[in-house]
């Protein structure tokens, strides 16, 4: 039996960040896919499969903390990895206290979410 | 007729005898037919000089004297005058009815009695324009009855002023002891002369008299607006709220209240002593304001209000603002009122301190919101590069290398990294600029940088912005950096209105559009909690917030931005949720430099 690599979704509006992650998920050996919102990840059929979520703060319409509480929910434990172009350093423990892995402020070392990602799949 | 006759009892006796006719009690003719006495000049002159002097000496009294003098003359038993009147008591041409004022002998108590115009001995001398005698006239004016002791004789004459008739004297027998005579009709007809003197002097006297009743009563009356009007002026000069002062054109300060003294620090004894003269108040740079407001004195009498500077006695200076009047337009004297500027030019510099001051913090304010939006907007596509270039890396390690992978990474690296550097350029334009600049703006592309700095912001706030552009928008001449602060503020306004919307989309329509008039303008409409009309008015207030955190100044120093771009901001609630805010700019400067060609080279 195949053992198929972790599958971690990338969700964020923003389109240089969802043509880059993808990529180099992939070549740290998962699976990556990408989502332009959080609407459009809950709606796809990999929400069950996700074994880790890169998640952007603010997005139009449902925000990644948003997401956070619907995934909560619906019971869908998924280790969630915040990134985030502001800057504002008070918003991560805040994030981290509410289940998040990791708040990474873009732009991060490949070596830090290299560690995010290793945390979160460590914790399934 | 006499007042006591004018009863009932006369109706009674009238109508219960017949008149005799005219003809009958007259008996005129009789005078030249009756034994006459001898003239007596001598009587008469002494008779007619003591009644001049009388007029001269008591007028009052001269119609009494004249009487009396009748008497004397006539040896009658009563003698009088009847005057036309209209009252009753005082002498009038346009009267009804005769009075008599002055009666001597035996008919004295019937003084002011008197008889009508048209039914009367009196009235039949007028009507017959000459002197008559009447016997026992009573047969016919049946109102003479009572009027006791009757008459046995009547010698009336007529007198006149300026050929009109104004009375008789008459002379009156009760008996008949004796008759009058041709002397009678000679020395009455000259006394009705004097008569007519006497009345003239007197009517001269009482017109007299009304006029200067008059005029002592104009004299009391300008006497009392003086006193008013002189308390209402003292009022003035001591309530001291302006300064007020006396001078002459050559120079000198007559009188000064305290206001004044303390504004250029003089006290009274300087000025008493004249050694305060106002040429010499003025520095050397404002006497050819203070010749012009001679010359303007002298032209017009008043020289109109203009701010200037005292030195005072210490040599500091006060600005001021006066302004002043001649007393007399041909004179020299005159008065000003003068108005310390000094509180309002603090006041003004203070207002100007804090305008300064709140611009600066609005500017802060901004800035601090801009550096986050900065922060956020580079960090994107630093973040896109870094990643694009850990995976080039990675790619070109792997065995074999993904060189195609890698080139399109590269690739993506290089368009994040002209991302972010048009960023920066973006960035430039806002902050390089000097404090206040003029130039032409292009307020599409001015508006879409601030949407385009305000994107991420907007985005949390979960805000659908929509813009709408006009295409071949007009430039305008102003502060490109003050203008897009005005738009962030109402961008961000518009984001915080629209925070506690829950229940229906948070739209904001922002919009460029040249208006008629040569203007443009940018309005910004939101679909947020909006205001009510009446804090309309407030909204741009400094200090006035509807925001728990705001500090309720970006309007009022927008205001001030737009108003320093000769525009206008203003607020309208919307029809449904939220408000519109617009402000529009005239293209004006482009023409008044295009007006004003000798200003260039």
């Amino acid at each position: 039996m195949m053992i198929s690599p972790s599958l971690v979704s990338v969700v964020d509006d923003d389109e240089s960040v969802r043509e880059s992650l993808p990529d180099l998920v992939r070549q740290f050996g998962f699976a990556a896919e990408a989502f332009s919102s959080a609407e459009a990840f809950l709606a796809s059929d990999v929400v069950s499969e996700t074994r880790c979520l890169l998640l952007d703060i603010a997005m139009p319409g449902m925000s990644g903390p948003d997401l956070q509480q619907e995934l909560m929910h619906r019971r869908q434990r998924i280790p969630i990895v915040f990134i985030t172009a502001n800057g504002d350093s008070a918003i991560r423990p805040r994030l981290l206290a509410q289940g998040a892995v990791e708040c990474l402020i873009k732009p991060f070392s490949e070596a830090a979410l290299l560690d995010a990602l290793n945390t979160a799949l460590r914790m399934r | 007729m006499a007042e006591s006759a004018e009863t009932t009892s006369d109706v009674l006796l009238e109508s219960s005898l017949p008149a005799a006719p005219l003809e009958s009690i007259l008996c005129t003719e009789e005078l030249q037919r009756r034994p006459s006495r001898p003239p007596d000049y001598e009587k008469e002159n002494r008779a007619l000089v003591k009644l001049v002097s009388a007029l001269a000496d008591s007028p009052e009294t001269i119609l009494q004297t004249l009487a009396h003098t009748i008497l004397e003359i006539t040896q009658g038993d009563s003698a009088g005058l009847s005057l036309l009147t209209r009252d009753g008591k005082t002498p009038d041409v346009r009267g009804d009815r005769f009075y008599w004022p002055a009666i001597a002998g035996m008919w004295t108590p019937h003084v002011g009695g008197g008889t009508p115009r048209d039914f009367g001995p009196c009235g039949d001398v007028l009507d017959q324009d000459r002197t008559l005698l009447f016997r026992h006239f009573e047969r016919r004016y049946h109102y003479f009855l009572p009027v006791t002791p009757l008459v046995e004789e009547c010698l009336l004459v007529p007198f006149y002023v300026a050929g009109q008739a104004v009375g008789t004297i008459w002379a009156l027998m009760h008996s008949d002891r004796r008759q009058f005579d041709g002397e009678d009709d000679r020395v009455m007809a000259s006394l009705g002369k004097f008569a007519s003197s006497a009345y003239q002097a007197l009517m001269h006297i009482d017109d007299l008299r009304v006029q200067v009743a008059e005029r002592d009563k104009a004299e009391a009356e300008v006497r009392e607006l003086a006193r008013g009007l002189e308390a209402k002026v003292r009022r003035l000069v001591e309530a001291n709220v302006v300064g007020i002062v006396m001078w002459n054109l050559e120079g000198a300060i007559t009188a000064a209240n305290e206001a004044f003294l303390r504004m250029v620090q003089y006290d009274r004894d300087d000025v008493a002593s004249g050694l305060v003269r106002w040429t010499d108040l003025t520095p050397p740079e404002w006497r050819a304001d203070d010749e012009r407001a001679v010359s303007q004195l002298q032209a017009t009498g008043v020289f109109q209000p203009f701010e200037k500077e005292y030195l005072r006695k210490d040599g500091s200076r006060v600005p001021v603002l006066l302004g002043g009047a001649l007393f007399d337009r041909s004179g020299t004297e005159g008065v000003a009122f003068v108005l310390e500027l000094s509180e309002q030019k603090r006041a003004e510099e203070a207002l100007d301190r804090a305008r300064a001051q709140l611009t600066h913090v609005a500017r802060a304010t901004s800035l601090g919101v801009l550096t986050a939006s900065i922060a956020h907007e580079l960090n994107q596509p630093l973040s896109g590069i870094i990643t694009n270039a850990n995976t080039c890396l990675r790619m070109l390690a792997s065995d074999p290398p993904d060189v195609d992978g890698a080139r399109e990474t590269a690739r993506r690296t290089i368009r994040d990294g002209n991302r972010a550097s048009e960023m920066i350029a973006r960035l430039r334009a806002l902050f390089v600029k000097k404090e206040s600049t003029t130039e032409a703006v292009d307020l599409n592309e001015a508006t879409a940088e601030v949407i385009a700095l305000s994107s991420s912001e907007l985005q949390r706030n979960k805000v659908v912005i929509q813009s709408e552009l006009a295409d071949n928008l007009p430039t305008i001449t102003g502060d490109r950096i003050q203008l897009q602060q005005v738009i962030l503020n109402l961008l961000r306004n518009a984001s915080d209105a629209m925070l506690d919307v829950h229940d229906r989309p948070r739209q904001l329509l922002i919009r460029t559009e040249q208006e008629d008039g040569n203007c443009v303008r940018v309005t910004v409409r939101d679909t947020g909690v909006g205001f009510e009309h009446q804090s309309m008015d407030k909204l741009f207030d400094p200090f006035y917030t509807t925001k728990v955190d705001g500090m309720g100044i970006g309007l009022s120093v927008s205001r001030s931005i737009v108003d320093r771009h000769h525009g206008r901001l203003w607020a309208e609630p919307n029809d449904g949720a939220g408000a519109t805010f617009s402000f529009s700019i005239p293209r004006g400067p482009e023409t008044i430099m295009a007006a004003a060609p000798a200003l260039g080279h």
